[in-house]
């Protein structure tokens, strides 16, 4: 039993021993306290423990990942990281590309590379994890090269997007989970292409649509909320862009932003409204206590933070009860409306 | 805990938080002499948040190419630190608080960093209009965003308030080995366009707290009109005040 408790919890644990940093190579926040994360650890492994062996057996049973109402349960409740670029690639279809398409992902890396491109995603080379030691010149794997060909791959592949900034991250997180370029290629193609609305194309209408979005739920959830972020005129992007952009990367916890993925590639993009409403729910007190706007901001960067989100098992029961119902049909519908309205601005 | 000030208006456009928001012009005293003539007259002080008081507070922007150290200058300013290569791209757009102490009267700056990247323009210009100040960067070892100051300076004319504070700072100055843009360059372009310039380094220092200062005590100023005292110039402060990486100077 300890065994596997030891086996899971240092699955692919690349610290070698270093306290400095976590297991995925992050250097601890200056936040950082170990005695909370012991206290969240000891309820947190046997947890993973158990879903570790929930999940073996499911395998052991079924050679191919379906969906249906058993594994999207397990799902939400965790996939073990020995698992999980597995169940993301199968859930998010991004095996069927990569089988469908052998080869192409090394294609992309031969053809001219497009030299506007290639320093945009430059620029954002060292500045994308500094504080992890995997993405460092001098370590060893380093993953800056893998890092910039899955940028450089993607930009080619899908012109219209090219490269945007937030990207870096995603791919980052991708890389350090797979540690595999051709995966966290086409895992990276099913996001932008598939899950995701348009965040990253030059108008970015699919964000800032998003954005309204979830103005419009919690205008119908929080109204209280609503009516003070109305009253002193904080914009939605102020708060939240990078909450979207970044899909909660160094928004949330790590362990935390891994639950949400599990659950973003194989239930797609509505997750994330559910976290965000969780967020803003959760601390409406606080957020109403805020008397102006640079309180409100502020707010909106503390909610993000603490025992609340870093709990992320209690995390990711919360957002399916918290913000209650949520059906697709209302944020299809939510983003339809939103759409039309920002256009309908944008021409006039 | 006191949160003492309740606040009312509505703070769409761009005017101090608390100058406007503030309705109770009930303050008796004058315990916080020349703040008065703004109705912030508060014996507790006006707004307390993240444990720092303030009596007035702004909002400051800063734009300017992908890179070219907006966040790296903000850091500078809020914590006086610099280290090398531990910055992550600024994604949509972020902001720091730093409280200045301005002739006696605490100035909240809320500093709104942004991304640079061309795409982000589309969602950041929507908060030029709240900005009470700008300060637009580029970067003096790459002059391709130096050439994109004049489209920033477009889009800042489309988009922001007509008196927003404005100042154009050629960042990196320390580096000057790589340097590509000339001082005398970066001088010519602002006074084109009549805009309070100097260089900066996040690195050594070098003026980094002379700029957002220079803003700070421009827009206190502004904000207390009806007061006594001389009217404050920005850009004959900031030639007066600023420093050059010249090695010959002292």
């Amino acid at each position: 039993m300890n065994l596997q408790v030891d086996y899971d919890s240092t699955e692919g644990d690349i610290s070698n021993g270093n306290l400095s940093v976590d297991k995925y190579g992050f250097e601890h926040s200056e936040d950082f306290n170990p005695e909370s994360y012991e206290i969240i650890m000891s309820e947190y492994l046997p947890v993973l423990t158990r879903r570790s062996e929930k999940w073996s057996q499911l395998l052991k049973e079924n050679t191919k990942v379906q969906k249906n109402l058993k594994v999207k349960r397990y799902v939400r409740k965790g996939i073990p990281n020995k698992h999980r670029t597995m169940i993301w690639m199968a859930s998010s279809g991004a095996q069927e590309h990569l089988q469908m398409n052998p080869g192409y992902y090394h294609s992309l890396l031969k053809i001219q590379h497009d030299p506007m491109l290639e320093e945009s995603i430059r620029t954002d080379l060292h500045r994308t994890f500094p504080d992890n030691i995997q993405f460092h010149d001098s370590s060893q794997p380093c993953l800056l090269t893998a890092l910039f060909n899955v940028l450089l791959a993607y930009g080619h592949h899908n012109k219209d997007v090219g490269y945007c900034q937030g990207m870096n991250f995603i791919a980052g997180y991708l890389l350090i989970i797979t540690k595999d370029e051709e995966k966290s290629f086409w895992l990276m193609d099913a996001l932008l292409g598939k899950i995701l609305p348009d965040y990253y194309t030059p108008t970015m209408l699919g964000l800032k649509t998003d954005q309204d979005v979830l103005g419009e739920l919690v205008k119908a959830k929080v109204p209280a909320v609503w009516q003070a972020m109305t009253q002193h005129n904080v914009m939605w992007g102020l708060v939240v862009s990078r909450w979207f952009i970044c899909l909660y990367i160094d928004v949330l916890p790590m362990e935390t932003v891994l639950r949400i993925w599990d659950c973003l590639f194989y239930e797609g993009s509505k997750i994330l409204f559910r976290v965000a409403l969780t967020l803003i729910r959760h601390h409406q007190k606080l957020i109403l206590e805020g008397q102006n706007f640079p309180d409100i901001c502020e707010c909106f960067k503390r909610i993000t933070h603490g025992e609340f989100v870093e709990n992320c098992h209690a995390f990711m029961q919360n957002i399916f009860k918290e913000p209650g119902s949520l059906s697709t049909a209302t944020v299809t519908k939510l983003r339809e409306i939103c759409r039309e309205r920002i256009q309908a601005q944008d021409s006039g | 805990m006191s949160r003492k000030k309740a606040q009312k208006g509505k703070s769409g456009c761009a005017s101090p938080s608390t100058a406007k928001d503030n309705n109770n012009r009930s303050g008796k005293s004058g315990l916080v002499t020349g703040v008065q003539a703004n109705g912030v007259v508060h014996p507790s002080r006006a707004s307390v948040s993240s444990s720092e008081f303030y009596d007035v507070a702004f909002k400051v922007m800063l734009v300017g190419d992908s890179g070219v150290g907006k966040t790296c200058l903000l850091v500078r300013f809020k914590d006086g630190a610099f280290l090398a290569g531990s910055f992550i791209s600024t994604v949509g757009i972020d902001f720091r608080n730093k409280v200045l102490d301005i002739d006696g009267v605490k100035v909240k700056l809320q500093i709104w960093d942004t991304a640079g990247q061309e795409r982000f323009r589309s969602v950041t210009h929507a908060y030029y209009r709240d900005a009470h100040a700008l300060l637009l960067l580029y970067d003096v070892t790459n002059k391709a965003s130096f050439d994109n100051i004049r489209a920033w300076l477009t889009e800042i004319h489309e988009y922001a308030q007509q008196d927003v504070v404005l100042m154009i700072l050629g960042s990196k100055a320390d580096a000057s080995h790589d340097r590509t843009v000339r001082r005398e360059e970066g001088e010519r372009l602002a006074k084109e366009f009549g805009v309070p310039f100097m260089e900066t380094s996040a690195r050594s220092g070098l003026n980094v707290d002379l700029a957002f200062t220079a803003i700070a005590k421009e827009l206190k100023h502004r904000s207390m009109k009806g007061d006594d005292e001389p009217k404050f110039k920005l850009h004959e402060y900031v030639n007066k005040e600023m420093k050059t990486t010249g090695c010959c100077r002292t």
